[in-house]
């Protein structure tokens, strides 16, 4: 398998006054393409901003960020807004839909940003919500919506899914449906999917465990027969 | 309370927009108070002045209003004076037409004196002047003044100077303005007089309706009566106020009205932009009523500020701005800015109204529960509208759809802001249509129908020699211009006669500024006072001249279209045939005349017309200027403040779509193009109503001036790169804003 991401004596302070707030320190690692990866640690340990600086949504104070072998620390802005285009698909905790448009539109918005034929309504279908293709994020329930939001995110193909917290704002049930799809994505896609969480349990299902405190890595484990999503104990 | 830190946050953060708040309620306040107080002004001074003064509730004309005459007429008037009113010259150069009161007793429509001794009816040797006089011949108190008058000629002391209710509007039929220079009038005591005195003029108030006055007056033997409203100063100025109200009622309307539009609106959206704050609040345990009042001083403070800030500076400065042009035409002894409770009612509703907004869309939010609350509030789009299904649809840009979901999805905002729009092109286009218009009625008068260089004044004793000797060397024409009296199908009015032969120093018009000719035998009326008085070619009009009592019948031939005076023209011997005199008062030339000749009272030339008629028009376009001006700040508010209320409102979205990949030009271009087609709109239905306007105020600009108002597209295409300017402008704020979005704190919060 080969490197896709790699995250090279990363730093990224915060300053509020005169007081600098180390929220990323010295973070080295690797994922490769495909790769199903958890990132886990206490709450403000650095996940957010983790992926926020790999998403190219903030930018690092010092260190390297190299994705398919492109420095992106140093891209400019147009850059930056290129490389989320091609590359990343978020998913946040609050599906963050258009909500003027519907479940399709919101899916068909990608063709205004990269040259992939998207057919909305099989991407849907694919997440399971071709029967609610017309409707607007304010008719769907949360779990739809975070479904729509990752088909959004698919439908333009990118390099890697980054997703914060997908499940924190659903039931435990439609949490596993979404999870389950996330990691059906990884596997039959062969797309990069990064989830942040803070549920432990997500960690047998990932190929890899990044675990974050403070700022630094405290631990990157590989798991070498992850089970399935839907087969855990929830 | 540590609320009350929040609110110094949150306004420290939306700073911008308490700025626009703020600002908005001072500019309505402002415009509306200021424009008010300028017409309040003019009543309450005039009406102040008439009081202080005893002004007469009318006045009787006679040959002599002897003891036993006035005994009766005593019976049923509360209080009487008679005076004889004579025409004079002063002796002096070009012998200016004084108009002389000598008084009986000076209890009614007395003299303001501003400078010297009160009126003293006893003195016998003293003149109260004119002031205006005064100022523009430079005399001063003690000076001696001698009048000349059917062949007498008397000598007096000047004991005061000052104003007369009389003479608020002082008439001169041969200038646009009044020229201080060449006329007056002045008050003595009736032993003043050379010999024994015939009281020509009995001034009277009375107690009871002007019907029943006129009913009881009829047993008694008088040549005319005329009552206090129909008196020309008077009526004069009432006419000008009632122009000022006109125009007081369209403007600050339409300023308080988008003013109030705006600021509403914006209340409303701040508060539901607040939406989940006051869920936490709640959530963390607030009661209702501290959360209220915490967001009602949101608006308070910044509006009452603004209001308050506005109903002081209004009323302090605009009608200065006005006052300096109305005292070039009007003469009293002061000027002074007027004040109406409803300003205070207006500036008090204006603070009453943003805090009741505040306080519905607040209760609205903290009524529902605070789990609800914590969520954001879903679109209320219900079903897709019919061009949502269409093929069509889906062959749109992401641009034009998104755009219109978003108007779809919040209807008011973007009726605000069509609204706001339309009211601010509305005045822009009537501001311009009234400068447009003026300078047609200039070009009109000045280029099409005036031909000559200078008109020299003729003194009323003039020398028939001199006269024929200037007409010679100046090869001029004679004409007579007088003010005069009509009355036909039971409306009255003072207008103007033109008795000239036909030359080729002035052309006569129709209404589309063709030259017409009025033939030989035809009495021509205006189009503006055929309108006014309803008449056509062939119906009869009855009128004499101002100080003369000859009413005289008169049959109309011919309508002509005259832009700035309105009135009657016949020919010299058309004059005659209907039994007057021809006497003139001007010599029309196309030469310079330079001579300094006693019969020529004075020269003006086509250059000083044309000054005299900016001058009169001062006050119109002081007003095209404040109105430009307050429409243009407004139409910055309005659009700034939609920006801004779509911009925090989208933010997330734009954020959303910033890390989807968007790039930052398209989504300025997003907002740029809502912006372009709210403006569109807004615009295009401004138009109509700013004729509208335009055509209320031409109407409103004067009673002499006719005009019919029409649409330029130079006036069209000025507010078009007016308003999209300020449109494109705002938007331009904006796009910074987009390019500096931070998207991960804009993405953090669940609002
Ligand atoms: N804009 C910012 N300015 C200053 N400090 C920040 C900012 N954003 C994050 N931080 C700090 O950086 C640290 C890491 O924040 P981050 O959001 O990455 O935490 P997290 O691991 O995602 O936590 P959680 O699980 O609670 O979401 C925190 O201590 C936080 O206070
Ligand atoms: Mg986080």
């Amino acid at each position: 398998m080969s490197t896709i991401i790699e995250f090279k004596n990363v730093d990224k302070e915060y300053k509020s006054g005169e007081h600098i707030l180390k929220a990323m320190d010295n973070v080295n690692f690797t994922i490769d393409k495909g790769e199903f990866v958890v990132i886990l640690g206490p709450s403000g340990a650095g996940k957010s901003t983790l992926l926020n600086l790999l998403g190219g949504l903030d930018s690092v104070t010092s260190g390297q960020i190299i994705v398919n072998g492109n420095h992106v620390e140093s891209f400019n802005d147009n850059q930056l807004t290129e490389y989320r285009a091609k590359n990343v698909g978020f998913i946040f905790q609050f599906y963050n839909l258009i909500p003027n448009l519907t479940a399709i539109e919101n899916v068909e918005l990608m063709k205004d940003i990269v040259d992939v034929d998207i057919d909305g309504l099989s991407v849907l279908d694919s997440v399971g919500l071709g029967n609610h293709a017309d409707q607007f994020p304010a008719q769907l329930s949360g779990g739809e919506q975070q479904r729509v939001s990752i088909a959004r995110a698919v439908a333009k193909q990118p390099t890697m899914l980054l997703c914060d917290e997908p499940t924190g704002a659903l039931d435990s049930k439609t949490g596993v449906l979404i999870l389950n799809l996330l990691q059906d994505m990884s596997n039959n896609r062969n797309t990069t999917v990064i989830i942040v969480t803070h549920n432990a349990i997500l960690a047998e299902a990932a190929d890899k465990v990044i675990r974050i405190k403070n700022g630094q890595i405290e631990s990157i484990a590989v798991n070498e027969n992850p089970m399935k999503v839907t087969d855990l104990d929830w | 309370m540590s609320l009350s830190k929040k609110m110094l946050r949150d306004i420290k953060i939306n700073k911008t927009q308490f700025i626009a708040i703020f600002l908005m309620a001072f500019l309505g306040i402002f415009a509306y108070t200021g424009i008010y107080a300028e017409y309040y002004g003019l009543v309450q001074t005039s009406d102040g002045f008439y009081t202080d003064t005893n002004m007469a509730d009318a006045w009787i004309y006679n040959t002599d209003f002897d003891n036993a005459s006035l005994d009766k007429i005593n019976g049923f008037t509360t209080q009487s004076d008679r005076q004889e009113v004579i025409q004079s010259q002063a002796d002096m150069e070009s012998k200016p037409d004084i108009t002389l009161h000598f008084i009986e007793k000076g209890t009614i429509s007395k003299f303001y004196a501003t400078e010297g001794e009160d009126f003293n009816p006893n003195d016998d040797s003293g003149v109260w002047l004119d002031t205006r006089f005064a100022e523009a011949r430079d005399l001063k108190i003690g000076d001696k003044i001698t009048f000349e008058f059917d062949n007498r000629t008397i000598t007096k002391e000047i004991r005061g100077l000052g104003y007369s209710p009389e003479y608020i509007y002082e008439v001169s039929p041969s200038s646009l303005t009044p020229d201080f220079n060449e006329m007056g009038f002045a008050y003595l005591s009736a032993k003043a007089y050379p010999e024994d005195l015939k009281y020509n003029t009995l001034l009277v108030k009375y107690d009871m309706s002007d019907k029943d006055f006129e009913a009881k007056l009829s047993s008694i033997d008088y040549l005319s009566l005329t009552k206090k409203e129909d008196q020309l100063s008077v009526s004069k100025f009432s006419d000008e106020m009632a122009q000022h109200k006109m125009i007081g009622d369209v403007f600050p309307i339409v300023f308080i009205l988008v003013t109030f539009l705006t600021l509403l609106t914006t209340m409303n959206r701040i508060v539901a932009h607040q939406r989940t704050q006051i869920g936490i609040l709640k959530a963390v345990g607030f009661k209702d009523s501290s959360i209220i009042l915490h967001y009602l001083s949101y608006s308070f403070w910044p509006v009452l500020a603004g209001a308050i800030l506005g109903l002081i500076t209004g009323p302090m400065i605009i009608p200065q701005m006005f006052y300096p042009s109305m005292k070039t035409n009007y003469s009293m002894p002061s000027w002074n800015p007027g004040f109406d409770v409803s300003f205070i009612y207006i500036a008090g509703l204006m603070v009453v109204l943003s805090v009741l907004v505040t306080y519905l869309s607040c209760r609205r939010i903290s009524k529902e529960n605070p789990a609800n609350t914590l969520r954001p509030k879903a679109p209320n789009v219900s079903s897709k509208a019919i061009i949502e299904k269409s093929r069509f649809w889906n062959r749109l840009s992401f641009n034009m759809r998104w755009n219109w979901r978003d108007a779809r999805m919040n209807k008011f905002r973007a009726l605000m802001a069509i609204v706001g729009v339309m009211g601010c092109v509305a005045l822009l286009i009537a501001a311009f249509g009234m400068n447009d218009s003026m300078a047609e009625l200039k070009s009109w008068e000045y280029d099409d129908i005036v031909h000559y260089e200078s008109k020299l004044l003729l003194s009323s004793q003039a020398n028939p020699m001199e006269l024929y000797y200037v007409l010679n060397e100046t090869n001029g024409s004679f004409i007579m211009q007088q003010s005069i009296e009509i009355k036909a199908n039971d409306v009255e009015d003072t207008v103007t006669l033109l008795a000239s032969n036909n030359t080729d120093l002035i052309s006569y018009t129709d209404s589309n500024r063709n030259p017409i000719d009025i033939d030989e035998g035809d009495v021509s009326i205006s189009t503006k006072l055929a309108d006014k008085f309803n008449l056509a070619i062939g119906d009869e009009i009855r009128w004499h001249i101002v100080g003369e009592d000859d009413w005289v019948t008169s049959k109309i031939g011919q309508i002509h279209a005259e832009p700035i005076s309105q009135g009657l023209i016949m020919s010299p011997d058309t004059l005659k045939d209907q039994g007057l005199n021809f006497t003139p008062t001007n010599i029309i030339t196309d030469e310079k005349f330079g001579e300094n000749l006693d019969s020529i009272k004075s020269v003006t030339t086509i250059d000083k017309m044309k000054e005299s008629w900016d001058q009169m028009t001062t006050s119109v376009m002081m007003m095209v200027y404040v109105v430009t001006f307050v429409a243009g700040a407004l139409a910055i508010l309005v659009l700034y403040n939609l920006g801004i209320l779509s911009f925090t409102e989208m933010e997330r979205e734009i954020a959303t779509l910033k890390v989807l990949g968007f790039k930052t030009n398209t989504l300025r271009k997003l907002l740029l193009t809502q912006n372009i087609i709210f403006t569109s709109i807004g615009f295009i239905l401004g138009i109509p109503l700013g004729f509208y306007f335009m055509t209320l105020m031409m109407n409103a600009a004067g009673d002499s001036l006719y005009y019919i108002p029409t649409l330029t597209l130079g006036n069209i295409a000025l507010s078009a790169v007016i308003t999209f300017a300020i449109a494109i402008g705002v938007n331009l704020m904006f796009s910074d804003k987009i390019k500096d979005l931070n998207m991960v704190e804009a993405l953090k919060d669940v609002e």
